[in-house]
Formats: C-alpha cells, sequence, structure tokens
C-alpha cells in the first residue's frame, strides 16, 4: 500500500505542479499579460532617482552651470573619475571651470561627488542607452555649454558690476548715516555743553 | 573496457567541477576526487574574483568606501551597503532620524527577499527546473523595480550615507511595496505548490547534505544554513542593530540540517520579511532623512571596533581598526558565504556527484563575497 500510495502521492504533486503551470500560460499567451517589456518598441519609465553618468545642471537665470572649480568633487570621488581645472576668468571675481572630463567607464555612481559639491551644480543624467565599440567613455561635461560661456560672463559682470555698485551705494549710505550719527551726537553734546554752561 | 571496470572497482580520479560550470555560482571551483559517481573528498578553490576590498578600504577614507561595499555581494548589496553606514555610526555616535531607520529596514528586507528569490530560481534550475526560475525572476524583477526608484540602481546600490539615506520615499514607493506583500504571498502559495509540494524536489532534497549543529558551529556557519540546523541564532534578533528590536518577527528553525530543510528556512524567512516590511510601512514616521549637522571628516577614532549585521546569508561583520585619522588601518570583512562554504567538505564526503550539485546549491553561496 505505501508504495501506491507513494505513486498517487507523487502523481497528485505532479499534477497540481502541472496546473499553476497551465494557469500562468492561460494568463499569458491567451489573455495576453505578459511580464516582459518589448524594449526597444517600448521605452522604460525611468525613476527620478535613478543614476547615469554625472553632469552639470543648467541653471535657468544664468543659462549656464553654477561650477566655481573647487575640486571638490574630484578630491572624494573613490574612482578617480573625475578631472578638472579652471580659475579666474578675466574681468569677473567669480571663479569658473575651464575644462570638466568625466570618465564614466570608471564612475561606480556612488553619488559623493554630487553630496560635496558646494553650488549643487551636478546631478544624474537620465541617459540609459549606452552601449559602445570601445573602452573610451571620457566626457567632455563642458561641451553643451562653451558656446554660451560668452554669453556668461557677460551677464555675469553685469551682475557683479551691479552688485559692487549696490555695495557701494550701501556702504556709502551706511557711512552717511554713521557720520550724520557722529554729527548729531556732536550736536547734542554740544548742545549739552552749552547748556550745562548756560547753567 | 579496462578503464570501465577499474573506475567501478574502485580508482580514484579527480574532477574539476568549475570555475566556469553553470550550476556553479560565480566562479566557484570544486575539486573532487571522485569514485565512480561516488564524491571522496571534496576541496572547494577560492580566488578567482578577488578585487582587494579590504585592501582599497585602506586607501581611502570612510566615506569613499561606500561604494565598495555593495561589489562584495552584490546580491544582498543593500545590507552591506547600510550595514557599513550602521557600523560607522555606531563608531562616531551619529543618530539617524527616525524616518531613516524605517526605510533601511523596508529596503534591507526587500533585498533579502531579492537575495532568496534569485537563490531559489537558481536553485531549482541547478536541479533541472526551469519553470520557477522564471516565475521568481519575475518576482526579483519587481523588487529591483521598487528599490530602483529611491536608489536609482539595480545591483550595487549606493543609497546609505553616514546618519541616513540619500533620497526620501514616497507614498508611490510604500504602495508599491505594499502591493508587493500581497503579491509575493500569493506566490508563495503557488510556490508551494509548483515546487515544494514536488514529489521529485522532495526526493532529492530530504536526509541530502545534512549539517550536524555541531558541525555548523565548528565551522561558523551562519544565517539560514545554520538555522535548518536547529540553531536559532539571527543578528537582528541576538544583537539588534538599525531598529530591528522595535519589530515583531520570528527566526525560524529547523532540525533536520538537511537540503530540504534549508530550502524551507529560506522561504519562511521571505514569509518573516514581509511581516517586518508590513509593519515598518505601517509605522514610519515623517521627518528628516539625514541628520542636519554632520562632520565634514569621519575621523575613526583610535582602536578596534567590530559590528554586525544579518546579510541575506548570515553573519556579516566589518573589524575596523582605527588611528585617529579617516582612513582606517584595517577594514576586515567577515562575510558568511565564507564559512559556509568551509563545511562543504566534510558535509559532502561521501555524497553521490549529482547531489553535490543540490548540497553546494543549498547553502547558497555568492562567491565576490567569499573572495572579497
Ligand atoms: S558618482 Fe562617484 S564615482 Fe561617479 S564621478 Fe561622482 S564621485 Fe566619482
Ligand atoms: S564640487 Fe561642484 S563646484 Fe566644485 S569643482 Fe566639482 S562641480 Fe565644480
Amino acid at each position: 500500500m505505501g508504495y501506491f500510495g507513494n505513486v498517487f502521492g507523487g502523481f497528485g504533486s505532479l499534477l497540481s505542479g502541472m496546473s499553476v503551470t497551465l494557469r500562468k500560460f492561460s494568463q499569458t499567451v491567451i489573455r495576453r499579460k505578459a511580464v516582459t517589456m518589448q524594449y526597444p518598441k517600448e521605452l522604460p519609465e525611468l525613476a527620478p532617482a535613478y543614476r547615469s553618468a554625472i553632469k552639470l545642471i543648467r541653471f535657468e537665470e544664468s543659462n549656464s552651470h553654477d561650477c566655481v572649480a573647487c575640486k571638490a568633487c574630484e578630491r572624494i570621488c573613490p574612482s578617480y573619475c573625475i578631472k578638472l581645472s579652471g580659475g579666474k576668468v578675466e574681468g569677473i571675481k567669480k571663479k569658473r571651470v575651464a575644462e570638466f572630463e568625466m570618465d564614466f567607464a570608471l564612475c561606480s555612481l556612488c553619488g559623493l561627488c554630487l553630496d560635496v559639491c558646494p553650488t549643487d551644480t551636478l546631478e544624474y543624467s537620465k541617459v540609459y542607452e549606452e552601449a559602445g565599440y570601445n573602452r573610451d567613455w571620457r566626457v567632455d561635461l563642458l561641451a553643451e555649454f562653451r558656446d554660451y560661456e560668452e554669453e556668461f560672463v557677460a551677464k555675469q559682470r553685469v551682475i557683479e558690476e551691479k552688485a559692487a555698485a549696490e555695495k557701494k551705494a550701501k556702504a556709502e549710505a551706511a557711512k552717511k548715516a554713521k557720520e550724520a550719527k557722529k554729527k548729531a551726537e556732536a550736536d547734542e553734546k554740544a548742545d549739552n555743553d552749552s547748556k550745562e554752561e548756560l547753567s | 573496457m579496462s578503464s570501465d571496470s577499474q573506475a567501478s572497482e574502485g580508482e580514484v580520479y579527480s574532477l574539476n567541477m568549475g570555475p566556469q560550470h553553470p550550476s556553479m555560482h560565480g566562479v566557484l571551483r570544486l575539486l573532487l576526487d571522485l569514485r565512480g559517481e561516488e564524491v571522496i573528498r571534496a576541496k572547494p578553490v577560492i580566488g578567482y574574483s578577488h578585487r582587494a576590498h579590504e585592501k582599497m578600504a585602506e586607501n581611502r577614507n570612510t566615506l569613499q568606501f561606500l561604494p565598495n561595499t555593495s561589489r562584495v555581494d552584490y546580491l544582498s548589496g543593500m545590507i552591506y551597503n547600510l550595514g557599513y553606514c550602521q557600523a560607522i555610526e555606531k563608531l562616531l555616535g551619529i543618530d539617524v532620524p527616525e524616518r531613516a531607520i524605517y526605510i533601511r529596514v523596508i529596503v534591507n528586507e526587500l533585498n533579502r527577499i531579492a537575495s532568496h528569490l534569485l537563490w531559489f530560481g537558481t536553485f531549482l534550475l541547478d536541479l533541472g527546473g526551469i519553470t520557477p526560475f522564471l516565475y521568481s525572476f519575475d518576482d526579483r524583477e519587481e523588487i529591483l523595480d521598487i528599490l530602483d526608484q529611491v536608489t536609482g540602481s539595480r545591483l550595487t546600490y549606493c543609497y546609505g550615507r553616514f546618519g541616513g539615506v540619500t533620497w526620501d520615499v514616497d507614498e508611490t514607493f510604500l504602495t508599491r511595496a505594499t502591493a508587493f506583500l500581497a503579491r509575493i504571498r500569493e506566490r508563495l502559495h503557488m510556490y508551494k505548490q509548483l515546487v515544494t509540494d514536488n514529489v521529485i524536489l522532495r526526493e532529492r532534497c530530504t536526509g541530502v547534505g545534512v549539517v550536524s549543529e555541531a558541525l555548523a558551529k565548528s565551522y561558523g556557519v551562519t544565517g539560514p544554513s545554520l538555522r535548518a540546523s536547529g540553531v536559532a541564532y539571527d543578528v537582528r534578533k541576538a544583537e539588534p542593530y538599525g531598529g530591528y528590536d522595535r519589530f515583531d518577527f520570528e527566526v525560524p528553525v529547523l532540525h533536520e540540517g538537511d537540503t530540504m530543510a534549508r530550502f524551507h528556512i529560506r522561504i519562511r524567512e521571505i514569509e518573516e520579511s514581509c511581516k517586518i516590511i508590513e509593519q515598518a510601512i505601517e509605522a514610519i514616521p515623517e521627518g528628516e532623512i539625514l541628520p542636519k549637522k554632520m562632520p565634514k571628516r569621519f575621523k575613526l577614532p583610535e582602536g578596534e571596533y567590530y559590528f554586525a549585521v544579518e546579510s541575506a546569508r548570515g553573519h556579516f561583520g566589518m573589524y575596523i581598526v582605527g588611528d585617529g585619522s579617516d582612513i582606517p588601518v584595517k577594514l576586515k570583512l567577515r562575510t558568511p558565504s565564507f564559512s559556509n562554504l568551509s563545511a562543504m567538505p566534510e558535509t559532502l564526503a561521501g555524497t553521490m556527484l549529482a547531489d553535490t550539485i543540490a548540497i553546494v546549491g543549498s547553502i547558497d553561496v555568492v562567491m565576490p563575497e567569499i573572495d572579497r
């Protein structure tokens, strides 16, 4: 009996397994509830947190990035994939980056460079179709900004001049106010003195 | 003719299984001494994916080691990544905001389920069943998508930061995770029908590759493999870290110690993880995900420190030696698969070649974690 019990029990377990397979078959093949995405025809929806190669953010007000070439990202990067240089630019006080090269082949997408950037000008891009034929993945992050650099410098100069003028005006106003105050104090003192004299 | 008969009469010959063998996960190489089909001796040969993570840790500061952690074990990268953060936080006394604690628990347990699902699929694939593999990968894909929402990566997460996490979870994430729990519970029922009740699987696994409690303890086997041998040891319960003491869950234990027991333990652990996630989603508070004030550099105080977390494969420990600078003098990673694999030579001796696959598969080794 034990033998036949085993045979029937085993057969039953196989049947119940097959029923699962059949059910799934009907779901996917007959009712067309496939789980596979037909990739080139359908494109995936990327999450907001999606991480791909880093890039510089184009800010609206300046129509350019805000990198000040502080090299904090270059120092923190554990994979040594950022190379940048830059510094003073003729005509403006703000420092600007002149070369910004990033080797995506090395990047581990850790996000440390985003964290340390003092001007928050780095972000992840959302490109994902990045198969290539060679190992060279060095990207010039400034490529899309070069044409706007002159414009930016001109704009920045205006902004800085305006700021300087404002600052100067403010300083002058403050100076004037101070002088006025001093004068008033002096007057008061003189007044008091004269009053004292009188009494 | 003569060589055939000699072999059957007892000539011992050696066979290399791996490193490029379809059922040796990653690059495990087993050097087997066989007599006919019987395994006389088995010797695991490791080191094929050594990447010197421990050495790298000595040459970069504590923050820069973050991306390395998830590469040690790419199947439960989140647990490793957050475990390392927790170690440094405990060392430096950084307080983690409440919300971040709950987020960490949720993503950790999701990652654990994903790891167990992958094991489930590949283990059965080794045993010759291709259908469960497809189903379990479908489920796992859903977890990877959910985690992708907040971490931006699929496997090698770098989601943790000292003191918290990088990205806040939103309503979509929580609803998707809740929906997933309902889905996986239904699927577990289906897996039971499809796989666990299957007579062929039972015949192949029951009583095969018994790791006794004494053997497991002597080799430092941890994780599900240890719990299948009758020891109720789970770091989450034994030395609660990262807020695990707030959740109500059980540590499943079985006493058989065979391949089937290890199978059951993992399935039950998926259920327990579901319970934890459910409670965490219910109780998650609003608030910050990173502390407001953080030091710029994370300097390790002088001395030696040890901190352990429970990864999907067992006890993952970090032994850190600091000297006052922010570069560790030594960072030793104690990875569970290494000890689990060490118990294999004794377990495999005397079994049949076909069972070797089932036994080695059932302890769920991840080679990059062993080699580091
Ligand atoms: S994401 Fe990490 S590895 Fe990539 S450039 Fe930034 S710091 Fe370097
Ligand atoms: S940290 Fe930011 S501002 Fe500094 S160099 Fe890098 S991108 Fe530029």
